[in-house]
């Protein structure tokens, strides 16, 4: 460092104590003090990069955040060498999750006071969250290094080699520091993790029997307190090292906890059972030893077959149906895939309810009637017999008028026969008969948005909301609820409302931006704490984190919608049109506008009288578009999509609708090896995928019309890969005629070649009849693909339409979906407007 | 149906379970905080696909929160099983399991909860099928104005 350099960061006395001022008001926050302290020493020294650093930092803390932050990077410039700069600016890009830079500004910082616990803590926590080990082992080295009397340390570094692969160093560390120890408290919950945690780095190694040992002589020691966390351990290991204890140590555990399926699970692995029979004797014996346990008598049934199969059903379908259990079919449903006990438990239904009728000449237990019939309702829907589930609903709804489940189960039936507004005015019956509970009152809402009513859904949602939320909508994204935020942007989709449905989808993405955010805290305080496993849990679930179905179906559709965009841009012009707004999109514009101008009053800078108010190094959330119209009229679609798909290439490799979505945005964007190695992917997947088909046309198509192959040395592969997925010399006229002769029954096969006809240009009278081929009689259409034609013939603009809808109607008779817009609106009309029963009334049948 | 001890995958399942049955609410990472600072002490109940239907969150207040150290003890947080599965004494499960830790691990010497005064069901649960004792009234302790009664259950080692 030069002598100039030096010069101009030292400050004469007076100043130079006015600057240990400003660090001490800054860190208890009494800004506006320090402040006014550091302008006092930039009056006389304006280049003190230092302190310009930390008024600009204390600025961000008071909301000026534009201003601070410049100053701060003028600070820096005006003195690259000071680790309080770096410390300040890093501080600042840590704030607003930039966290590849703020690692930058935290190493820098580091190069000029190599031993700073703070900087070097901080860094540590960067150095996680980024997932960048090997400089986490060298920072964690340095902690250790310059305060090994802080037990945390030691174990850091011991995690910090564990995560960077090298697992003998991470032992290594855990002895050195075991051997250290002096004077631990008996059962000292920190040191039992830590042991713990030890056992699994043995584990990780593969010394089973080491682990095994170690955990047998601290388990005896009582190092380790937790009882349960040594059973399920000592059962692990000794599987792995396919002891003769194992069996013994499985059992513990199931008298421990009956209830645990992964118990009997390893008890049954671990005695190398080859043979149903042999595992049914085992349930059973365990049964008779505990018999209040569920598990075992469940269990049981998957195991026997034929007469066995039927007596052991028999009893534990009589015992459930007795007792009133409302999930019992949701618990046996599985059963169902083999057709010999589908009838066994049909025959044994009709058994009991010829035994438990009211009319029938022994008297019974009028409830148990009513869960058979319960029962034999979601039977019926899971085969498909609406009209029966709903015929054997009616009469129980008769016999018993107030139980909620009924509704429920109506609703769903009806939701899976095509009417979404029965389900949903079947559903507000099911709410209405107890208003105080939270679990109807969700489902009533869901029920609404899947039928298009989203302000009667949020109405409900409202119910339960916190009443000082700006709405229902705000406080549940508040409150992180993927369900709604899925379910609203699904419906808004289908109501063609695009900028809502986008709107919803970036916030899904927000709210997993937020989760994965939430773990930077752990890296030091878990350390901290010694809840190693549980950390590394921690860890591996991050990584894995965009792999939820909401991530993927949010991914999916928001990149479908841009797609879209990117193809049509004057979608966009429908949105921003001068349409009249109904009363509740007036009153919702009203509100987002208060909302956005009392954003604005906070925004305005502090009047030099303000608070001390600390707001933070985040940045706030503000919301500058509530109703998505700039999400829509984004100038970079193609790429928001990208991003949005990128986590998924890995984290949901095996979804095929991943890949077709990967190839519609890499195509477009002519990203040409990425596009073809997508339906690459695809293809290895399911070589029949319809979408597939379709999109395989497409690259033909655009293979065709490009001006020139790709250059090298994407070229080469390129052209390679589009050879092996769509032969050159097969025509694509032979190549969709051949598709639709070998899926002749499939719907959606035969709704891939017809867009692939439309394509080709086929005439189309053509298309129309590959469409209406689907009403065939060898054709599986269900209703869902069914709705799909339907649309997709709307689209077209074919003269048919009506043809195909009534068709569809008559074939789906309890469906409302396929019903003309005007008797579609009637419906939704009553379900909105359905009557309130009053207290004396009955319930409307 | 699974009854056991609560996982790290097992978080966004029991916000949501949470989010369907009750209006007590909190974000994800107060239920990352409490497994990650007390990770023996809560459990779920899932069922065969995996998804939560019921579960337990529970804490341990100990010197650091300012108890005496002979007053150690746990606090079932948050405890909610689905509607529609009721009836399988799911609740009953996890409470047990959640005070058996406690007292294994922590040395705790009783366990507490709060609960609406109007909930029947789960004061029955708490008091005639547990054991709980009443130990005050907290007025207004809910977000929409009810009282609470704080219960308290002694654990023996």
């Amino acid at each position: 460092m030069s002598k100039l350099q030096l010069a101009k960061r030292a400050l004469p006395s007076k100043e130079g104590t006015l600057f240990k001022d400003v660090l001490t008001l800054y860190e208890t926050r009494q800004l506006k003090k320090g402040l006014k302290t550091a302008d006092q020493i930039l009056k006389k020294f304006p280049e003190h990069g230092e302190t310009m650093c930390m008024k600009g930092l204390i600025l961000v803390h008071m909301g000026r955040r534009e201003e601070g932050m410049d100053l701060v990077k003028k600070g820096v410039r005006l003195d690259l060498t000071s680790h309080i700069c770096w410390h300040v600016f890093g501080l600042i890009q840590k704030g607003e999750k930039n966290y590849e830079e703020a690692l930058k500004s935290y190493m820098q910082a580091l190069r000029f006071d190599k031993e700073n616990m703070n900087i070097l803590r901080d860094a540590a926590s960067l150095q996680s969250q980024l997932r960048l080990y090997d400089g986490l082992v060298e920072t964690r080295h340095t902690l250790a290094r310059c305060r090994p009397v802080l037990r945390a340390n030691w174990i850091a570094l011991s995690v910090a080699y564990h995560l960077n692969g090298n697992l003998e160093e991470a032992k290594k560390v855990l002895e050195h520091y075991e051997d250290s120890l002096k004077n631990v408290p008996d059962y000292d919950v920190e040191h039992s993790e830590t042991t713990m945690y030890h056992v699994k780095v043995l584990e990780d190694i593969g010394d089973y029997a080491e682990a095994l040992a170690f955990l047998d002589v601290n388990s005896k020691s009582r190092v380790i307190v937790d009882k349960t966390g040594v059973m399920e351990t000592r059962a692990r290991l000794l599987s792995k090292l396919k002891s003769d204890e194992a069996e013994h140590a499985w059992r513990v555990l199931i008298d421990h906890n009956p209830d645990c399926t992964d118990y009997y699970n390893g008890y049954l692995t671990s005695q190398n059972i080859s043979s149903d029979d042999a595992a049914l004797l085992v349930l059973k014996e365990i049964s008779s030893q505990i018999p209040r346990a569920n598990a075992p008598r469940r269990l049981a049934l998957a195991y026997s077959s034929g007469d066995q199969f039927r007596e052991l059903a028999k009893e534990y379908l009589t015992s459930a149906l007795v007792k009133g259990v409302p999930s019992l079919f949701a618990d046996i449903k599985s059963l169902y895939e083999n057709q010999a006990r589908l009838e066994s438990i049909q025959s044994i239904l009709e058994q009991l309810l010829a035994e438990h009728t009211p009319a029938s000449s022994s008297p019974t237990e009028p409830t148990t009637y009513l869960w058979i019939l319960y029962f034999q309702a979601q039977h019926f829907s899971h085969l498909s017999q609406y009209d029966k589930a709903l015929e054997v609903l009616e009469r129980a709804i008769t016999h018993t008028p107030t139980l909620p489940e009924l509704y429920t189960c109506k609703g769903r039936v009806l939701k899976r026969a095509g009417d979404p507004y029965g389900a949903a005015r079947a559903l507000e019956e099911a709410r209405r008969l107890d208003g105080q509970d939270r679990f109807l009152n969700t489902k009533c809402a869901k029920y609404h948005l899947r039928a298009g009513l989203i302000n009667e859904a949020y109405h409900f949602f409202g119910l339960f909301t916190k009443k000082d939320a700006a709405s229902p909508s705000a406080d549940l994204e508040d409150m992180q609820s993927l369900l709604y935020l899925i379910e609203d942007a699904d419906a808004q989709r289908r109501l063609g409302k695009l900028n809502l449905a986008l709107k919803k989808y970036a916030v899904i993405n927000k709210v997993f931006d937020e989760i994965e955010d939430d773990q930077y805290d752990f890296h030091g305080y878990s350390m901290r704490k010694f809840t190693v496993n549980i950390y590394l849990n921690l860890l591996t679930w991050e990584d894995n984190l965009r792999s939820h179905p909401v991530y993927v179906k949010a991914a999916l559709s928001a990149s479908q919608i841009f797609v879209a965009l990117h193809d049509d841009p004057s979608i966009v012009k429908r949105f921003t049109s001068s349409e009249p707004l109904t009363s509740a999109e007036k009153k919702a514009q009203k509100k987002a506008k208060k909302a956005a101008h009392k954003k604005e009053e906070d925004k305005k800078p502090a009047a030099p009288t303000s608070t001390n108010e600390d707001k933070g190094l985040e940045i706030p959330n503000a919301d500058d578009d509530p109703d998505g119209l700039k999400l829509l009229g984004c100038s970079d679609p193609l790429e928001r999509a990208a991003k949005f798909l990128h986590p998924l290439t890995t984290l949901a490799s095996k979804n095929i609708d991943v890949w077709i979505a990967v190839y519609d945005v890499a195509i477009r964007r002519k990203k040409y090896l990425q596009a073809v190695r997508a339906l690459a992917h695809a293809r290895e997947l399911d070589a029949d995928y319809p979408e597939l088909h379709v999109r395989l046309a497409h690259l033909r198509k655009t293979v065709t019309s490009l001006p020139q192959v790709p250059p090298a040395p994407i070229g080469e592969v390129f052209t390679s890969t589009v050879s092996a997925l769509l032969p050159d010399e097969v025509t694509l006229e032979t190549f969709n005629s051949q598709y639709l002769q070998r899926h002749s029954s499939s719907p959606l096969a035969i709704f891939a070649a017809a867009r692939v006809l439309k394509t080709l240009d086929g005439p189309l009278e053509e298309v129309d009849n590959t469409i209406f081929s689907t009403l065939g009689p060898d054709v599986k259409l269900t209703l869902k693909s069914a709705r799909t034609m339907l649309d997709y013939l709307v689209q077209l603009g074919s003269l048919r339409v009506e043809e195909y809808r009534t068709s569809c109607d008559q074939r789906f008779p309890l469906a409302t979906v396929f019903k003309t817009a005007e008797e579609q609106a009637s419906l939704m009309k009553e379900t909105v407007e359905m009557p309130i029963a009053s207290p004396k009334d009955e319930v409307e049948i | 149906m699974n009854i056991r001890l609560a996982r790290i995958d097992d978080l966004t399942g029991m916000q949501a379970t949470n989010l369907i049955n009750l209006p007590e609410n909190y974000n994800l990472k107060f239920w990352m905080y409490h497994l990650l600072t007390w990770p023996q002490i809560s459990f779920v109940a899932e069922d065969e696909k995996g998804r939560i239907v019921g579960y337990v969150l529970a804490k341990m207040y100990d010197t650091d929160d300012g108890a005496e150290p002979s007053e150690t003890h746990g606090h079932v947080n948050s405890i909610s099983v689905l509607r529609t599965y009721r009836r399988l004494g799911i609740a009953k499960r996890l409470m047990l399991l959640s005070q058996e830790a406690m007292s294994t691990v922590y040395k705790a010497t009783f366990v507490s909860l709060h609960v609406r005064k109007s909930n029947k069901a789960a004061i029955g649960l708490y008091r005639d099928t547990l054991g709980f004792e009443v130990a005050k009234v907290e007025k207004k302790y809910y977000g929409d104005g009810e009282d609470a009664l704080s219960m308290r259950l002694r654990l023996d080692h």
